[in-house]
């Protein structure tokens, strides 16, 4: 305590309260509480929330009383439903490779000195900045069977016959995932930039004196360097893309007949338009497990290697 | 769990008696056809606040109160400027304040939605199709006041009452109908050597056939999951063949049927063969709109939207506004049945301003506002009630008549069962058009109605 302090107390200045204050486990705590409580309202309580929706036959404006794992069950039996499941894993798997690999072209040869490169640097970061709904439908104009400029491309460059892209079930989950792509590529590319940035370049010295090649340079610093980067931005973007709703509802709204509806918009068909908001809460909820066990894993292999 | 408290609207005073009614209605008669007690609940001259009968069930406005109305934005700007404007009207009458809020058309359902479950937001709330089942618990019980609309303005139409009414009381006020009808170009139809304009599903293969024969742009409706345009396409085709998805008393799924398949097998045949356009499978709404513009296409179902755009409005040059013609929907073997797009009006439970949200929508329904609002649509909408269906707009433009020919007539999705949660659940899982699409692009009818059977069971069997 200084002597400023005791100088004070010794007159009564300080009462009970500030001294409670100066205990740093105390203040530690007072410090987290407004951050606690915004976690618990915005975060734990729709959470907690939606699972308790769940397991309840609840509908738009009705609450509904519980009824254990029924909505679940009942989803078992819905064919739209395990397309949903399938082309949700699809949708995050493949997209997540793709941008995963470009992404770090991307920060590579972000990394090079070049003419206009803080330029390049922001355009590049055009797709991730825009809102999604926007340039979402800027696509959807592009895959449009009669006015797309792709086909009017195919058609009078290439003499190939158009595409109706979004009107085949496999063309249509294709284009979202491209769109996707397209979309998450900035984010794992400045991402990984960043990381690329703290690399020290001693390294690379102390390499290129060993006579290491460019490709064994990036094998051995490189990407050991950017490994934890790496793992969290795929982390955040499995989760993003697993949820993602605004992109595969703005391009196909689930058709050609449901055959490109993933997960968040079938359960906002059910429980939103439908109005069974217990049955969509189910639905949105069965990856729970799955992602768990991911974020899991992640932070623990994080933890192992710090 | 939240606690849900359902704040309820506090009730009207009565306001009229029958003999002020008479002489309120004598006063108005020279301006008015009818409804003098529409216009007296709306900021006329001051009733005496006694009363019964139906009229009492028109309250008058609390001067100081603020209400909302949320609704579509309409393909049609005039109607929305319109609207505003008699919203402003009878603000400033009466010392209210009533504000127009306007989304997307596929944005209501969501924000709807959120109201419902947050059990606050607009205290009207434009209703499509069939949400006041959908959302009955959040809609107020309108019976009185529907009654009293009912006897100024005579019957309702059966689409719009059946939409209304839920469990035999009415849970939204009748609004309008945007009736669906063919749009097409003429000039393009006698290019192909085509005189008259199809009348029977078959009649439209055959003419789609000789279009593609003679290279011109196809007849084209969205096969897509569009809110409007799939839907008022769809069912009439099945309808029209002796199809229904479910029996009248909304218990068994009768989609399985050979009349189903012989509607599949129609549609088979002229997607499969391009006597309709295959590349509507990922068609929303604004997109046979943007396809007409752009002379893409032949003809195409919708409602007067294009037609009006073509012809009433600047933006697209009167391109082809010499050369557009509207008509009626085709009928097939078992007769002519349509769908049209339906709005009404829902006062939620929630508000607090309920005798000012009738008093506003009962303007809004007085004769001369609704026509002034109909002619501002120029024919993009219709009304519900008998006194209401007509405008000078169809009478200057005979080309519109179809549009007009159709109001009334109307079915609703999952017809002939009365419309339920089951019905609604059913039109926005698109069960119905999806059937079409994949038997159009599959070939195989069978698959596509097991498909849907199995869809449609599950639906009618979802946990209440």
């Amino acid at each position: 305590m200084g002597a400023a302090v005791r100088g004070l107390e010794s007159r009564g200045f300080l009462g009970p309260r500030v001294r409670i204050l100066e205990r740093e486990a105390y203040l530690g705590y007072l410090l987290l509480a407004p951050m606690l409580a915004l976690l618990i309202v915005f975060l734990a309580y729709p959470f907690v929330f939606g699972i308790w929706l769940s397991l309840t036959n609840a509908q738009i404006g009705v609450n509904g009383h519980f009824i254990g794992l029924a909505n679940y069950d009942f989803e078992r039996g819905d064919t739209v439903f395990i397309q949903s499941f399938i082309n949700t894993m699809s949708y995050t798997v493949v997209t997540t490779i793709f941008k995963l690999g470009l992404g770090l072209v991307m920060a590579l040869l972000l990394n090079q000195v070049f003419p206009a490169q803080r330029f390049v640097r922001a355009a590049l970061l055009l797709p991730w900045i825009i809102p999604s709904v926007l340039s979402t439908l800027a696509w959807r104009w592009m895959f449009d069977p009669t006015f797309s400029v792709i086909n009017w491309v195919l058609v009078h460059w290439m003499h190939a016959s158009g595409v109706d892209w979004l009107g085949k079930t496999g063309s249509a989950l294709i284009a979202l995932m491209v769109v996707n792509t397209w979309r998450g590529i900035p984010f794992y590319g400045i991402s990984f930039l960043a990381g690329l940035q703290t690399i020290p370049v001693e390294l690379y010295e102390a390499a290129r004196v060993d006579g290491a090649s460019r490709f064994n340079q990036f094998l051995h610093i490189t990407m050991p360097m950017l490994r934890p980067i790496l793992v969290v931005v795929l982390l955040l973007s499995t989760i993003l893309t697993f949820g993602d709703f605004t992109l595969p509802y703005v391009l196909t709204n689930c058709a050609p007949y449901n055959s490109t509806c993933v997960l968040s918009t079938w359960a906002f068909q059910i429980g939103v338009n439908g109005g069974y908001i217990g049955i969509g809460a189910a639905i949105s909820l069965v990856l729970f497990p799955l992602l768990s066990a991911i974020v899991a894993g992640v932070l623990i292999g994080l933890r192992r290697e710090d | 769990m939240k606690g849900r408290k359902i704040v309820r609207a506090s009730g009207w005073t009565p306001a009229w008696d029958r003999r002020e009614f008479l002489k309120q209605a004598g006063l108005a008669a020279g301006s008015l056809a009818l409804g003098p007690a529409l216009l007296e609940a709306c900021g006329g001259s001051s009733p005496s606040p006694t009363t019964s009968g139906s009229t009492a069930a028109i309250p008058k406005p609390r001067a100081g109160a603020k209400i909302q109305l949320l609704q579509w934005t309409s393909f049609v700007p005039a109607a929305d400027e319109e609207i505003k404007r008699q919203a402003a009207e009878f603000s400033s009458a009466n010392n209210v304040q009533v504000t127009i809020q306007t989304v997307s058309g596929d944005q209501l359902q969501p924000k709807t939605a959120a109201a419902v479950e947050a059990n606050s937001g607009p205290d009207i709330i434009q209703m499509q199709y069939g949400w006041p089942h959908l959302y009955d618990s959040a809609c107020m019980d309108v019976s009185d006041f529907v009654g009293a609309l009912r006897s100024q303005l005579g019957t309702i139409n059966a689409v719009n009452d059946a939409f209304c009414k839920v469990n035999g009381k009415y849970l939204a006020v009748p609004y309008c109908q945007v009736p669906n009808a063919w749009t097409y170009r003429t000039d393009l139809w006698q290019n192909a050597g085509l005189t008259d304009f199809f009348s029977t599903w078959d009649e439209l293969a055959a003419d789609g056939k000789q279009l593609k024969e003679k290279g011109q742009p196809p007849i084209a409706v969205s096969l897509g999951h569009a809110y409007g345009d799939a839907i008022t396409m769809w069912y009439p085709v099945l309808w029209d063949f002796g199809g229904a998805e479910v029996s009248s008393d909304g218990k068994h799924v009768t989609i399985n049927s050979k009349e189903t398949t012989n509607a599949l097998n129609w549609a088979i045949n002229a997607w499969k063969n391009g006597y309709i356009s295959q590349n509507t499978l990922s068609w929303l709404d604004p997109d046979n709109n943007q396809a007409y513009h752009s002379g893409l296409i032949t003809a195409t179902l919708n409602g007067a939207s294009i037609y009006i755009r073509e012809v009433y409005k600047t933006d697209t040059g009167h391109k082809y506004a010499a050369v557009s013609n509207n008509a009626a929907m085709p009928k097939g073997v078992k007769g002519l049945e349509t769908l049209n797009l339906i709005f009404n009006h829902a006062i939620m439970k929630w508000t607090q301003e309920a005798d000012t949200a009738k008093a506003f929508i009962a303007y809004l329904m007085q004769p001369e506002n609704y026509t002034k609002w109909l002619n501002a649509s120029v024919g993009y909408n219709g009304g519900p009630f008998q006194k209401l269906s007509s405008a000078d707009i169809f009478n200057q433009d005979p080309k519109l008549k179809p549009f007009q020919q159709v109001i009334g007539t109307g079915k609703w999705p999952g017809w002939p069962a009365q419309p339920s949660k089951a019905t609604a659940q059913s039109q926005v899982q698109f069960v119905i058009v999806d059937m079409f699409a994949k038997a159009c692009t599959s070939g195989d009818a069978k698959s596509a109605i097991a498909d849907a059977e199995q869809k449609l069971k599950r639906i009618y069997e979802l946990p209440s």
